[in-house]
């Protein structure tokens, strides 16, 4: 009987669900579409458009700079597959822990981070990060360790470890709340058991938490890659690529060749690369962590 | 002996009790301590900052507050923002509650097709988009008007709300729309009066998700707007920075006036936001 109710015309779908789907293929599909079509011109905006071929995409296989940016978000993503889960996994062990006070405190706090803008993130973090005035170099002489002082954002040397500790740090909470939920399925008589027999603290979480939580920790990996890819704001406050272009990442290139340079041929192929790129690091991640997981993780 | 054993053991759960108590408490403050500096910083004078960064401020000075809103346009940023936020959330929800309830309650031809079609959505990097968008609103003179904005900001809210409207949905016993229709109920009708106030719970989770990202958004209002008079808080503290970057407190009262309404809605709504984040997260 309930079948015959939930079934309408063909037109009532349409009128329904039209609207919805136009307006999101109008931002997401056409855009790609088009995209490619560009990418065969060298254009700068204005009447003249050349029709160069496959020109542009030969220029982006032998460009230094977005091969470099490309290596600069796979470190990103590999230190904060590091720092993030695995800070993560040790904070929601500890507040798993019956003798942890202020449990939904802390949870919320340590969330915090994750709510703000990129853009604040940035900018509280540049300064934080300056030489004279920032909190970062005010500990270090706090803690008599003068000679680690450092303009954090201007040397080559460490800049990708310095704009990557904001990174970390903002979603460290974002991977703890996911952990802990995959932590909650996981039944409190096999943690009980496992005190029984001996286990406690690091080697809980070696022996019993991480095997039970490969799954979400899968997701949390997938999460993570698929983030960094796109990572730009960040990146666009502290040092917009710099220096030189040490701190460059893919699409903080794509904005400086086409908003700055007014490139907007080489861009459009500078996103279709962004794209490949980053799904195909999608797909290898999903293949070589094993599938999809989602439903046994929550 | 025995009692002195067990004393031992006591003593030295109780130290690594503390310990943890301790360490996350620590943490803790690491998480938010960048926030409270700039909070507390925002209340000195320059001179006073660069005396000593990490004084307390010796009294509570709003002139920073005062003159941010002077020598920027940082009330018409955030109405702007505002604005953008507010107009392109209840767009979401709209649309994405319609959809939501169609692959919630319908088998029909191309319900696969369209999961997919929003699930691919979420992969696709919002930078691979910016170029072709920039453009297409140009040409298609939809470049730096009142709407502009809206218009990603809804297309790119869709797939999360569509997601979340759908299991949420699915969840609801179809007894509720079969007694309305019985009773002669339109569509229309039972779709908004029925169904849509049992949501209540879930519209107000993805609002919230919705208004924040639209509050923080930056690359789209950073290529897609131009002038002053739409540009949004973003885009706007980025200018802002540029022009003071060396009086710190000012421009950290700038950055707690953007930040303020995420701290509010944060301290009411936190249990939600974060059930709504990492749920939506973890289907996507």
């Amino acid at each position: 009987m309930g079948s015959i109710i939930f079934r309408k015309k063909k037109s009532t779908f349409l009128l329904f669900l039209l609207p919805g789907v136009i307006w999101y293929s109008f931002v997401t599909i056409i855009p790609l579409i088009t995209s490619f079509s560009y990418s065969f011109f060298k254009w700068s905006g204005g009447p003249n458009k050349t029709f160069i071929g496959l020109d542009n995409f030969k220029m982006l296989l032998q460009d230094e700079i977005f091969w470099q940016a490309f290596k600069n978000n796979l470190l990103i993503t590999l230190l904060c597959v590091i720092g993030q889960i695995g800070f993560a996994l040790i904070i929601s062990s500890l507040l798993s822990t019956k003798f942890v006070k202020f449990k939904n405190i802390h949870r919320s706090v340590i969330f915090f981070p994750v709510v703000l803008s990129t853009i604040i993130i940035g900018f509280i973090w540049t300064m934080m990060y300056n030489k004279d005035y920032g909190i970062v170099n005010w500990f270090l002489q706090f803690l008599h360790l003068d000679f680690l002082i450092k303009p954090w954002l201007d040397d080559p040397k460490i800049v990708m470890l310095s704009i990557s500790l904001p990174i970390i740090w903002q979603y460290i909470g974002y991977y703890m709340v996911i952990i802990m939920a995959g932590m909650t399925n996981i039944s409190n008589e096999v943690f009980e058991m496992a005190e029984i027999d001996g286990a406690t603290g690091f080697r809980k979480l070696i022996h019993i938490t991480l095997p039970l939580l490969k799954n979400t920790i899968m997701v949390c990996i997938m999460l993570c890659i698929a983030g960094n890819m796109q990572v730009f704001s960040h990146i666009f406050v502290m040092t917009s690529g710099g220096p030189g272009t040490s701190s460059m990442v893919m699409a903080m290139y794509s904005y400086e060749k086409s908003f700055s340079q007014y490139q907007l041929g080489y861009g459009s192929a500078i996103s279709i690369g962004i794209l490949v790129v980053s799904l195909a690091m999608v797909f290898i991640s999903r293949k070589l962590l094993g599938g999809k997981n989602d439903d046994t993780a929550y | 002996m025995m009692i002195q054993h067990t004393r031992r053991r006591a003593l030295l759960k109780f130290t690594s009790n503390t310990l943890t108590n301790v360490f996350l408490i620590a943490y803790s403050v690491f998480c938010i301590f960048p926030i409270i500096w700039m909070i507390l910083s925002s209340f000195k004078s320059s001179a006073e900052f660069n005396a000593d960064i990490m004084a307390m401020p010796t009294s509570i000075k709003f002139s920073n507050y005062i003159d941010a809103f002077k020598t920027s346009n940082m009330g018409l940023y955030s109405l702007n923002s505002f604005f953008n936020a507010l107009v392109s959330t209840v767009i979401v929800l709209f649309l994405a509650f319609i959809i939501g309830y169609f692959l919630a309650r319908f088998s029909f031809t191309g319900k696969k097709f369209l999961t997919a079609f929003f699930m691919f959505g979420m992969l696709i990097p919002i930078h691979a988009l910016l170029v072709p968008t920039f453009i297409l609103f140009k040409k298609l003179n939809l470049f730096d008007q009142r709407f502009t904005l809206i218009i990603p900001y809804v297309a790119f809210g869709l797939p999360i709300a569509v997601f979340l409207f759908t299991s949420y949905i699915k969840g609801i016993p179809k007894e509720l729309e079969e007694a309305a229709i019985i009773d002669g109920a339109s569509f229309p009708k039972i779709l908004f009066t029925i169904i849509f106030p049992v949501c209540r719970p879930i519209v107000l989770t993805i609002g919230i998700l919705q208004f924040f990202s639209k509050w923080n958004e930056f690359p789209f209002a950073l290529v897609l707007v131009n002038s002053e008079k739409y540009k949004t808080i973003p885009i706007g503290l980025r200018n802002f920075s540029g022009q003071y970057a060396t009086n710190y407190p000012l421009l950290m009262a700038g950055l707690v006036l953007a930040i303020i309404p995420v701290i509010l809605i944060y301290v009411i709504f936190n249990k939600k936001i974060i059930e709504g984040m990492t749920t939506g997260a973890v289907k996507g």
